[in-house]
């Protein structure tokens, strides 16, 4: 790979000052004059129908503008549910923690008082909080058309794919495997509170959103409300995180621009943490079922797989999980259900199908591995995929070096025993699983400006939610233009200034707009190549929309293998992580710095999620019990090991110089390592996460 | 490893887990168990709610403003005296992102009434540089990467400054265990101990406390 003079060198982020100084602006910063403070009325139920709401009360308290309830706002929120309405309020309300009502009144304390004083009959419904339950006939229907979500003909089908012959692989296999593994529904937890504020203008609206698309976020008000897409304007400066939960528009800043029509002033909406738990949305709960098929040296023969997905009420997102598609096998055959519950909602949260499908499925191969008496390695050496569904090569391969070069650095075979081996009480052990992520290329704009100094401004439509996207996308730029970082700024987080960006999901910022800011640049050379540079007050202007694809039979991942050693202390059954290497193939990596930064935060997420987080519910009323950092166990300081990491920079064709994608495979293979850790180090195999102590401890009874 | 708990550590900043008054009431009560189909309805509000004088002394300056009784200290800094980079993650003493200095010690500010407040010195994170001279702690978050969304990054930089304060040369462990009341849910957690670490190392440290 030829080293580049900007790209692939540690920076420091451009906006790190501000950052650290407390003036980064994130949207609950923002103070508007007149602005009114906003709160919403939830559910105390998980499914009730709303008999009689009366808000006169309420009203009728002085400083109370507005209120919004089902009854006077009939505003569709459309990505709040891929295949049903779903109202702003609904009735009936589907889940603990379904909005009932938005109040805003001119301080936060009585918009709190007035949500007191509104008076709801419900009419308790039954509910459903398993999805294999809520599956079973008789089961409350919890939409039209039943809890089976329906797919994109509009069916109550499974999601289904199929390669091979299922029934000849089984037939072939000299053993076969089945077993079971579970997950848990955990939530997003990022710190940044859901704050919208919004401002009408005539019918002009401006909404000051937490979104990780200003772009998406303004397509989908714009939708929503019926207003022309030129009427709306996004900002956001700076952005506290999300992991998916801030994709696209929410409810709230739909909620903000009614109450703010209605009112008559701009209205700041705040979701407490406890709303930003429960009436949000989560990772979705699994039931996996597994059947595989192997020969006696380990060859696979077939892999049958059918699982249920947690939707809660309104399907936000696919349900899929994934993990199938790791092994290079002749005969599978996957079946997803997506099912409808009245939990809380479920849907994108960092490699949203992911950590737990990997967690089931590296879970069961490395059992397989010790049935048959291989090193996990070699195993997995044998049958990782080599091309995408056995079908289509990759644009780049990193995933073998991955395993072979991340086993080496972690000294696996020195470190590798045979399970439970050990007197204990307290045992070592280590365990591994690889991951793999899309890294798609796709249509994003980029505009970049060159002025009479010869200093460059590029504007980006990025939000930059921790990614450090603003850095990276400056880093492509002075690259491209081959000129010091520090002579490009770039103008960010506003649909007022900045083109079209896709949205910062499914690890696409670098992929997409960075490529944009490469062709913009380029179209930059030509204006300068054609007029001169600009003089005085001159400006010279280059911009792009491309819209690149990689030849249709290809497939570009990114890969990674991560590695744990774990230590379990078998009479307290607590599990802590004492080593940790993560091993990436993200193809070129722009920025080594802030992207080791995204590994060690995802695979922490990930050590998180396999031992401690959990949104628990109490199953005789339906109603979350964990709401809250405190609750759901989120990692700490203490908890969190040194997080080695790897990169094994592939060679790709596509792409900005080459690179692929990081944000989210760093989360992916991390939970299925410390799983196998655990039980390289006690022989027993928890299979419902997350591995607390208190399952520890029953397997090791 | 943890010698300290996060339950034991939030006990000591003398916080707790209970908050007085910013808890949104009505959410604990709308998901609150309950039995009957119709909801309680609360008596009436009194509009007018009583202030108390108190005198804060900010980075530095002194502030005199009436406070209504539940106001919280993180509220009035943010929405009454403009210092918004004091950030509310959770309003409820579990996440560290409001964590100021009351009188030197570390607090979250979403669990002290600004009436506790009253004539005592806090430092937030807009008073840790010096006439645009960055703290070193600030120098080394910058160099080591350490926010990555940054929401969590103002209560981190307190928390260290704490610890330096008090500990000027601290182990790593240390580190872990000042700053483990402090959440980052981009979980950069190696970021902000490689940071806090290299500050500490750093000369300049000595002379900011």
């Amino acid at each position: 790979m030829i080293a580049l003079k900007t790209v692939g060198h540690p920076a420091s982020r451009i906006d790190a000052l501000q950052r650290v100084t407390g003036r980064a602006t994130y949207t609950g910063d923002l103070h508007l004059p007149g602005m009114l403070y906003a709160r919403v009325l939830r559910s105390p139920h998980p499914h009730a129908r709303i008999v009689r709401i009366d808000v006169s009360k309420a009203l009728a308290l002085p400083g109370v503008k507005a209120i919004l309830t089902h009854e006077n706002c009939d505003v569709v929120w459309g990505s709040g549910d891929m295949r049903n309405k779903r109202y702003l309020f609904n009735n009936p309300v589907r889940f603990a923690g379904d909005a009932v009502a938005a109040v805003a009144a001119v301080d936060r304390h009585l918009a709190e008082d007035a949500m007191r004083l509104i008076d709801v009959q419900y009419e308790v419904l039954p509910f459903v909080l398993d999805p294999e339950e809520a599956l079973k006939p008789g089961a409350v229907e919890i939409q039209p058309g039943g809890n089976l979500s329906a797919d994109n003909k509009g069916e109550h089908k499974p999601e289904t794919y199929r390669h091979g012959d299922l029934e000849k692989g089984l037939r072939e296999a000299d053993q076969v495997f089945e077993d079971h593994y579970s997950s848990a529904h955990i939530n997003n937890a990022q710190l940044e509170i859901r704050v919208s504020t919004a401002e009408w203008a005539g019918d002009k609206l401006t909404v000051y959103a937490a979104t990780q698309g200003i772009s998406m976020c303004r397509i989908e008000i714009a939708r929503d409300l019926k207003l022309p897409l030129e009427n709306v304007r996004v900002v956001c400066k700076y952005m506290g995180g999300g992991f998916g939960n801030k994709n696209q528009c929410q409810d709230s800043d739909l909620m903000a621009a009614m109450l703010a029509k209605k009112a008559g002033a701009p209205v700041k909406l705040e979701f407490t943490r406890k709303e930003d738990f429960i009436a949000v949305h989560g990772r979705w709960p699994t039931k996996q079922y597994y059947k595989v098929g192997v020969k006696r040296d380990g060859t696979l023969t077939a892999i049958q797989f059918r699982g249920y997905s947690g939707m809660g009420p309104y399907r936000k997102s696919s349900g899929d999980i994934a993990g199938v598609e790791l092994y290079q096998c002749p005969n599978v055959e996957k079946l997803v259900y997506p099912v409808l519950t009245n939990m809380a909602v479920s849907a994108n949260l960092r490699g949203p199908a992911y950590p737990q499908g990997i967690f089931g499925i590296e879970s069961l191969m490395d059992h397989i591995a010790y049935e048959l008496k291989m090193d996990p390695i070699d195993f997995r050496l044998k049958n990782m995929t080599r091309k995408y569904h056995d079908e289509l090569p990759y644009t780049s391969f990193g995933l073998e070096d991955c395993v072979l070069r991340g086993a080496e650095a972690f000294e696996w075979k020195k470190r590798w025993h045979p399970p439970g081996e050990g007197d204990g009480p307290v045992k070592r052990g280590v365990g591994m699983a690889m991951g793999a992520f899309g890294a798609a290329i796709g249509r994003s704009s980029a505009v970049i400006h060159l002025d009479g100094r010869g200093q460059y401004e590029l504007h980006v439509g990025v939000t930059d939610v921790g990614t450090a996207a603003k850095t990276t996308m400056a880093l492509i730029a002075a690259e491209e233009l081959g000129v010091p970082l520090a002579k490009v700024s770039v103008v960010s987080g506003d649909t007022e200034v900045c083109p079209y960006s896709v949205g910062e999901s499914g690890s696409r910022t670098t992929t997409h707009t960075g490529y944009a800011v490469i062709q913009a640049v380029k179209d930059l050379k030509q204006q300068i190549a054609d007029k001169g540079l600009p003089q005085g007050d001159e400006i010279r202007t280059g911009s792009a929309t491309p819209d690149p694809a990689t030849p249709k039979d290809t497939a570009r991942y990114s890969f990674a293998a991560h590695f744990a050693e774990v230590e379990v202390d078998t009479e307290l059954g607590h599990a802590r992580v004492v080593k940790y290497l993560a091993a990436h193939d993200s193809g070129r990596i722009i920025n080594p710095l802030t992207c080791a930064s995204q590994v060690k935060g995802g695979s922490t997420m990930g050590i998180g999620m396999a031992l401690h987080e959990e949104l628990l519910y109490d199953a005789a009323h339906g109603l979350p019990l964990t709401a809250g950092y405190y609750g759901a166990r989120v990692m700490t300081h203490l908890d969190t090991p040194e997080i080695g990491v790897q990169f094994v920079e592939t060679e790709d064709q596509y792409g900005p110089f080459g690179a692929k994608s990081i944000g989210e495979s760093s989360i992916i293979p991390s939970v299925g390592a410390i799983a196998n850790a655990i039980f390289n180090a006690t022989g027993r195999r928890v299979k419902d996460l997350p591995i607390n102590r208190e399952k520890l401890l029953e397997v090791l009874a | 490893m943890s010698k300290i708990s996060r339950r034991k550590f939030v006990e000591t900043t003398g916080t707790g887990l209970v908050v007085a008054t910013s808890v949104p009431l009505a959410v604990q009560e709308a998901t609150a168990q309950e039995g009957s189909a119709q909801q309680p309805v609360a008596a009436p509000t009194p509009v007018v709610v009583p202030r108390t004088p108190v005198r804060l002394t900010i980075n530095g300056t002194e502030h005199r403003l009436p406070v209504e009784d539940r106001w919280t200290l993180v509220e009035v800094l943010r929405d009454h005296l403009g210092l918004t980079g004091t950030k509310i993650g959770c309003d409820r003493g579990e996440c560290g992102a409001c964590t100021v200095l009351l009188d030197g010690k570390p607090v979250y500010s979403c669990s002290q009434l600004a009436v506790w407040a009253d004539g005592r010195k806090i430092q937030t994170v807009e008073g840790l540089a010096r006439n645009e001279h960055l703290h070193p702690l600030q120098e080394a978050f910058i160099e080591h990467d350490g926010p990555q969304c940054g929401y969590c990054t103002s209560g981190q930089l307190m928390s260290a400054k704490a610890l330096l304060d008090h500990n000027p040369h601290p182990t790593m462990e240390e580190v872990r265990a000042a700053m483990t009341g402090n959440i980052c849910r981009c979980s950069n957690y190696n970021r902000y101990v490689e940071a806090v670490l290299a500050a500490s190392a750093s000369e300049a440290v000595g002379r900011t406390a």
